[in-house]
C-alpha cells in the first residue's frame, strides 16, 4: 500500500475533453515517484489554498482538481492554467503527462 | 424600423473626403463605412486592396507579434517574429503569424474592424507553451498555443500542435473581440454564445481562406488538430454537431445540436464547449439557406450582433431574437435573409422573433443608418 495516492483531473480546454486519472505514488516509475513526491513537499501541498481561480473563468483553459491523499489527510486544490503559480504549474505538467500517458489504461 | 443601409449608400467622393480632411475618429468611422459598404456591393477584392492601403495610410494596421515560450510557462516568452518578418523554419511560428494575419484581414476587410479592439490592437500570440500542452487559449491579452502531446512516444499522441488548424487561431482571436464587444460571461448559454462566436469566426477564417461557399465549406472546427490514432474528423462540427469524433480511447463528440439535446453540467463552465453546438448549428443553416459566401451576409449578421447587440448575459433565445432582429434590420423585414435566420434558430429548437428583443434601442452605428453616421461624423450632428 502506498502512502500517497494521487486524484486528478483535468476539464475544459479548446477541445472540452476531460482527462482524469488516480493512482498510488508507488504504481509510477521511480524517476516520476521521485519528482512527484519532491514537488509535493516543495509545495507544501497541504498548506496550499483550496482554490486558486481567476476573478472571471479563464477562456479555453483548463480546470485542474487535484487530490493528494496520505497519512496526514486528504487535501485538494482547483485551479486553472493562467493563475497557478510556478511551482504548482510543474505539478500540473507532471500530472498531465502521467494521465496523458494512461489515457488508455483508465 | 431602421433603414436599410444599402439603400443609403454615402458616396465613395465623401468618404474619401473625410479620410483626407477629416479627424482620427471620423477617418476611421469613413474606412469603415466604405470597407462595409465596397463588402455589400460585392467588392471584396477592392476593398481589400483599397483598405490595406488605408490603414498603411492611416492607423495602425494589422501589427504581429509571434513570441516561443520554448516550453516554459512565462508569456509572452522570447520574440522570433515581428510584423513584416520572413518566414522562419518553425512551422508554429508561421502558422501563428500567417493565421493571425488572415483573422485579422477578415474582421478588417469584410466587418471594417481595425484588430481585437477595433483601434489596431497589437496581435500576439505565444507558441510552444509548456510541454505536452494539449490546448490553445485567450488570457485576456494574447493568444496561447501548445504542441500537443509532441512529449509522448507517437504511438501515444492524440493531438497535433494548436496552431496546425487556422480556425482554431480565428477561434482564440475572436474570443478576444468578444471581450471588447459582448462581453458574453463564460458560464452556461453566454459562455456558449461565447464559444460558438469564437468557431463561427474561426470557420470563417477557414473558409475565406479556402474561399469556400457555405455549401462548400466543411464546417470542421480543428481539422487536422486529431493525430491518425484517432478516430475523427476535427474537435467540433458545426454542420451536425456530436459527430466530429467517436473514438475508444476519448469517447464521442458530446456536443448537441438541438436544445432538447442541451447538456446540464457545471463542468467546462457549465457545459461551454459542449452546448456551442446548438447556436453553431444554427449559424451553419442559417448561412447554408443564404447561400453564397458564409462570412458575407450570415457572418454580417452574427458580426453586428455581437457588437452591438448581445451582452454579458445573453442566452441562446436572446441570441436568436436579436439575430433575427439585425437580419431584419440589415436586409429588410421579412426577407429571405431574415427567414434564412429564423430557419437556422428554428433547426435547433428555438423560436426566434417571437417576443420582443430585450435590449434597448442601439445608438446608431454605420449599420443603422448611413446618414445618420454620416452626419455625426461630420460634426452636423451633436451625438
Amino acid at each position: 500500500m502506498s502512502d500517497i495516492r494521487i486524484q486528478y483531473e483535468r476539464t475544459g480546454g479548446f477541445a472540452g475533453l476531460k482527462l482524469a486519472t488516480r493512482f498510488e505514488l508507488d504504481d509510477l516509475p521511480d524517476e516520476q515517484e521521485k519528482q512527484l513526491r519532491d514537488l509535493l513537499d516543495e509545495l507544501d501541498f497541504f498548506e496550499l489554498p483550496v482554490q486558486i481561480l481567476p476573478a472571471r473563468p479563464g477562456i479555453d483553459q483548463f480546470t485542474h482538481k487535484i487530490e493528494v491523499e496520505s497519512k496526514k489527510g486528504k487535501h485538494s486544490v482547483l485551479t486553472t492554467d493562467s493563475v497557478a503559480p510556478e511551482k504548482l504549474r510543474e505539478l500540473i505538467e507532471l500530472l498531465n503527462a502521467i494521465a496523458r500517458t494512461r489515457r488508455n489504461k483508465d | 424600423m431602421h433603414r436599410h443601409p444599402i439603400t443609403c449608400i454615402i458616396p465613395p467622393h465623401m468618404l474619401k473626403e473625410i479620410i483626407h480632411n477629416g479627424t482620427q475618429a471620423q477617418r476611421e468611422f469613413a474606412m469603415q463605412t466604405m470597407a462595409t459598404s465596397e463588402q455589400f456591393r460585392g467588392q471584396r477584392h477592392a476593398t481589400r486592396d483599397f483598405a490595406s492601403v488605408l490603414s498603411f495610410a492611416i492607423t495602425p494596421g494589422k501589427e504581429r507579434i509571434i513570441y516561443d515560450a520554448r516550453q516554459g510557462s512565462q508569456l509572452p516568452g522570447v520574440p522570433v517574429r515581428r510584423e513584416g518578418d520572413p518566414a522562419t523554419s518553425d512551422p508554429a511560428v508561421n502558422e501563428a503569424y500567417d493565421g493571425s494575419g488572415l483573422t485579422y484581414d477578415l474582421f478588417s476587410e469584410i466587418y471594417g474592424r481595425n484588430s481585437i479592439d477595433g483601434k489596431g490592437l497589437r496581435l500576439d500570440s505565444t507558441v510552444h507553451y509548456m510541454k505536452g500542452y494539449d490546448n490553445a487559449f485567450w488570457n485576456g491579452q494574447q493568444m496561447v498555443y501548445g504542441d500537443g502531446d509532441e512529449d509522448l512516444p507517437a504511438a501515444q499522441r492524440l493531438f497535433n500542435r494548436f496552431t496546425i488548424a487556422i480556425d482554431i487561431i480565428g477561434h482564440e482571436l475572436t474570443h478576444g473581440v468578444t471581450e471588447y464587444e459582448a462581453k458574453l460571461a463564460y458560464y452556461g448559454q453566454s459562455g456558449a454564445l461565447n464559444e460558438s462566436m469564437s468557431d463561427v469566426f474561426g470557420s470563417l477564417v477557414k473558409q475565406y481562406q479556402r474561399n469556400q461557399t457555405a455549401a462548400e465549406a466543411d464546417w470542421i472546427i480543428g481539422e487536422g488538430l486529431f493525430t491518425s490514432n484517432i478516430n475523427g474528423v476535427g474537435i467540433r462540427s458545426m454542420k451536425a454537431p456530436g459527430t466530429a469524433y467517436n473514438d475508444p480511447v476519448i469517447g464521442k463528440d458530446p456536443q448537441p445540436g438541438h436544445m432538447k439535446d442541451y447538456v446540464n453540467t457545471v463542468e467546462d463552465n457549465g457545459g461551454v464547449h459542449i452546448n456551442s453546438g446548438i447556436p453553431n448549428r444554427a449559424f451553419y443553416v442559417a448561412a447554408l439557406e443564404i447561400g453564397g459566401y458564409a462570412w458575407e451576409k450570415a457572418g454580417n449578421i452574427w458580426y453586428i450582433a455581437l457588437r452591438d447587440k448581445l451582452t454579458a448575459t445573453s442566452n441562446f433565445q436572446e441570441a436568436a431574437d436579436l439575430t433575427y432582429q439585425v437580419a431584419g434590420q440589415l436586409y429588410g423585414a421579412g426577407g429571405a435573409e431574415q427567414m434564412a435566420v429564423k430557419k437556422g434558430w428554428a433547426e435547433v429548437g428555438i423560436i426566434a422573433g417571437s417576443g420582443t428583443p430585450p435590449t434597448p434601442t442601439p445608438t446608431p452605428t454605420p449599420g443603422d443608418g448611413c446618414l445618420t453616421a454620416i452626419f455625426r461624423s461630420l460634426g452636423l450632428m451633436r451625438k
